[in-house]
């Protein structure tokens, strides 16, 4: 779908986290997972800066494997602080969605 | 796929520049907060700073993550039947650096939308006006201080001074209707 990247923007760390969350997984896979589930225009700049922020903000474990071009690969998995974060991520969807859903069915019903 | 030692090093200088960009502040250590806020001046401090300069383990990881990001973007562009160069090219583009402030975000939409209705006929026409505009004042002018001054006949005698002044205040005439011109263009444009 076009014109998704600036609505992406404030969900993007909930769905890399909720991709996370599905088993171990590093940086790339993650972008490829997005573009097969139709986020296309996701930048590969914004996956690679979202990753540097779980870390940062220690909602994920990392673990280092051998790699073919020398420095280790990251591999993540959510630790439970990112689990927390991921209920409360999709707390905040479920309570949009529902308010949007209101709001939308509020407006067909005034055209009836 | 294995890059050539030469592509190597390309994306280990280009993670090496970018990702510290991508690093919060507080991640750095002082000496990167100093290279990173020196900006153009950065190549001269960095000189300087290269005996001293300790990269923290963030940094590092940093870099090392955005090497193997790109080369695992780029071989995924090269599996597409793109030229080596031609994905380093690309990842580079992607994978730049670019702020998310509201403001330059704002300002990137502003700078979208002053292009999308940029119109050179405008500007041609301004020009035009411009260019009519001078002709016409200094012609008018110069025949104006020409003929005040007594014509042909005093030209060579002094007058040619009041011809030259017609001629400069004509072409001061010409610029302040193509001003005006000019006004009225971009009033019309809102």
């Amino acid at each position: 779908m076009q014109n998704m990247r600036e609505m992406l923007k404030g969900v993007l760390e909930g769905i890399v986290m909720e991709i996370i969350s599905h088993g171990e997984i590093y940086g790339y896979e993650i972008t490829k997972k997005l573009r097969s589930l139709g986020f296309e225009e996701v930048a590969e700049a914004s996956v690679y800066a979202l990753l540097l922020r779980l870390e940062k903000n220690k909602l994920v474990h990392i673990t280092k494997k051998p790699s073919e071009l020398g420095p280790p690969r990251k591999f993540y998995t959510l630790n439970e602080r990112g689990h927390e974060e991921l209920v409360a991520f999709w707390a905040r969807w479920d309570f949009l969605r529902e308010r949007l859903q209101i709001l939308r069915l509020e407006e067909k019903e005034n055209e009836i | 796929m294995k890059f050539s030692d030469e592509m190597k090093g390309k994306i280990r200088q280009f993670a090496k520049e970018q990702s510290q960009y991508y690093l919060e502040e507080a991640e750095m250590t002082y000496l990167e907060k100093l290279k990173y806020k020196t900006g153009q001046m950065r190549g001269q401090v960095a000189a300087k700073l290269s005996k001293l300069k300790k990269e923290s383990n963030m940094s590092i990881e940093a870099q090392n993550d955005m090497m193997l990001y790109m080369s695992d973007y780029m071989n995924d562009l090269i599996e597409q039947g793109i030229s080596e160069q031609e994905a380093f090219e690309r990842a580079k583009e992607e994978l730049k650096f670019r702020s998310e402030t509201t403001d330059s975000a704002n300002l990137q939409k502003r700078f979208a939308e002053y292009y999308e209705n940029l119109d050179t006929a405008h500007y041609e026409a301004i020009g035009l006006f411009y260019a009519g505009f001078m002709f016409f004042g200094v012609s008018i002018g110069a025949l104006t201080g020409f003929l005040g001054s007594g014509g042909k006949d005093m030209f060579y005698s002094g007058g040619w001074i009041d011809t030259l002044i017609g001629v400069v205040v004509g072409g001061i005439i010409g610029i302040g209707l193509g001003l005006i011109s000019n006004a009225f263009i971009l009033l019309k444009k809102k």
